[in-house]
């Protein structure tokens, strides 16, 4: 909790970019609803069967990955605390505290999941929402509301600890080494952007897949932390 | 009492050693002031000791128990590191409080220890740095334990404050093992009893200060009389009567003779510092720690 207060307090503007992102993609989603009803008012041109895609149906599953973006971004501020915390000797000390590597990644993955959490959990509300407004049926919302629980969480974890290793792994304090965490991150949903075009009949088992896997990877980065990298990539 | 013992221990970075082989036993409460040159591998030495470094072979044992493989053993360690370890968006008071949290303890009675009360509302980040070390080493105080390893705690500290730290270490090596580094040899001749000197990786000294003999012992006088044709004795450094002997006991029979001549001795004090013949000594002795990698590190 207090890893998590602390990174808001140091950045606020990944969490409003997040916010943003998040909302915007709420949007996008609720859209499909206007293309369906343009569609059956004027000249089919997104509809399905007319040889283009079914943009009015893959819009909805494209929004979840934007949400999944949304909820990278949002979660971001805890990798700043983390570089910063690292070049200012604090994971020294935690370090010194008898802590170990899987100790302090824990620590941050919490708070990352904490504030990922809380603005998946915004972007659930406001599927609902606007979902219930452009008279979306139920099965849809909870559909899209129940993927981006399954992804998000899943990205997040997987980002942030790329992103801490990545960190960790630098030589120079100001490198740049964890943004291509978080693009390695962001490239990983990349199958939920692209499926709901070319086999949208698919797109929500590949999605759960796609979940599975980032899940499995994330155990096995977190668990093989301390063996991945060594205590004095830690120090300032 | 409590023993700090590191056998054959040889630690450094990305397998480079920094440390080889380095073997010593501190069996009394007491402060070992750590010296070296820079690299020579005293904050390495530090960081093997509190764990934070895995040594490639030997082990570190405080009161028998291996700290590689001791938990429990390794919460018994105080660290400051010269990093501040400072969370900067935070007052002093959260600072604290969070440190307190993590490893338990006071704040408010760590803040009272450290007279930093005026600047509990304050950011860390805007404190100077001297302030910031303040709050840092008051950390270090929250729980007490039993071995306390300081890497330069009064670096950036003005004397005043510098001499309060040491009071409360000397308090402390009462009945703990504290191991303390300083560039200010003056000061580590103040605070220590004894003596770890670090030289390229190795232990160049180790033993009780009382022991370091100056090949001579240079003796300033301050009177109120010219007293150069009592003993040989010329008006040098500092307004000081500067008097060489070769053995200090020699220096309590010069005051003697002064005394029974009638002359008023405002001062006395040797004026060279055996820690500093050492540490030359050795420092000309070991140009490899001008490069070596760990550079950065001490």
């Amino acid at each position: 909790m207090v890893i998590a207060k602390r990174s808001v307090s140091l950045s606020k503007t990944f969490l409003i970019v997040g916010i943003f992102l998040g909302l915007l993609s709420v949007l996008i989603s609720s859209l499909s609803d206007l293309i369906k009803y343009i569609g059956t008012t004027a000249t089919p041109a997104n509809a399905a069967g007319t040889g283009g895609f079914d943009l009015a149906a893959a819009l909805p599953l494209v929004s979840v990955a934007l949400q999944v973006f949304a909820a990278i971004t949002f979660a971001t501020p805890v990798l700043l605390l983390y570089v910063y915390d690292k070049n200012n000797g604090v994971l020294e000390y935690f370090l010194s505290l008898g802590m170990n590597q899987g100790d302090i990644y824990r620590q941050y993955l919490k708070a990352a999941l904490m504030l990922s959490s809380s603005l998946v959990g915004l972007e659930v509300v406001a599927n609902v929402v606007a979902g219930l407004m452009v008279g979306k049926t139920g099965l849809l919302i909870l559909e899209v509301s129940g993927l981006v629980v399954a992804l998000a969480l899943p990205v997040v974890s997987f980002s942030t600890l790329i992103m801490m290793s990545f960190s960790s792994l630098q030589k120079q304090r100001v490198g740049a080494n964890q943004p291509l965490g978080m693009a390695i991150g962001i490239f990983i949903v990349m199958p939920a952007y692209i499926v709901p075009f070319v086999v949208p009949s698919l797109a929500i088992a590949i999605d759960l897949l796609l979940a599975a896997v980032v899940a499995a990877l994330s155990l096995l980065m977190y668990l093989s932390a301390s063996r991945l990298i060594s205590r004095e990539k830690l120090l300032p | 009492m409590h023993t700090l013992e590191l056998v054959n221990v040889s630690s450094g970075y990305g397998g480079t050693p920094v440390l080889h082989d380095i073997s010593f036993k501190a069996q009394e409460s007491a402060i070992y002031v750590v010296l070296g040159p820079n690299g020579a591998g005293k904050t390495t030495l530090f960081r093997t000791i509190a764990g934070i470094l895995n040594p490639y072979s030997g082990k570190v044992l405080f009161d028998g128990e291996n700290l590689a493989q001791s938990k429990d053993a390794r919460k018994r360690i105080n660290y400051l590191s010269h990093y501040n370890a400072l969370p900067e968006e935070m007052t002093v008071r959260n600072a604290l409080g969070f440190y307190a949290r993590i490893e338990g303890g006071d704040a408010r009675e760590v803040i009272s220890l450290l007279n930093l009360e005026d600047l509990e509302d304050k950011k860390v980040s805007d404190l100077s740095q001297g302030q910031k070390k303040r709050v840092s080493i008051a950390k270090v105080f929250l729980r007490e334990r039993d071995l306390y390893l300081l890497d330069e705690p009064t670096s950036n500290l003005d004397p005043a404050v510098s001499k309060e730290i040491r009071d409360i270490l000397l308090r402390l090596s009462k009945d703990k093992i504290v191991l303390y580094s300083s560039h200010n040899l003056y000061e580590a001749r103040d605070v220590g009893t004894n003596l770890i000197l670090v030289r390229d990786g190795e232990i160049g000294y180790f033993g009780e200060i009382s022991d370091i003999k100056s090949k001579e012992y240079r003796v300033g006088i301050r009177t109120t009389t010219d007293i150069s044709k009592m003993i040989d004795a010329k008006l040098g450094e500092g307004g000081y009567y500067v008097v060489s002997f070769t053995e200090p006991e020699e220096a309590g029979l010069a005051l003697k003779k002064l005394v029974e001549n009638g002359v008023l001795v405002t001062e006395m004090r040797q004026l060279d510092n055996p820690l500093q013949e050492l540490f030359e000594a050795n420092h000309k002795q070991s140009p490899a720690a001008k490069t070596e990698g760990g550079e950065k590190r001490n």
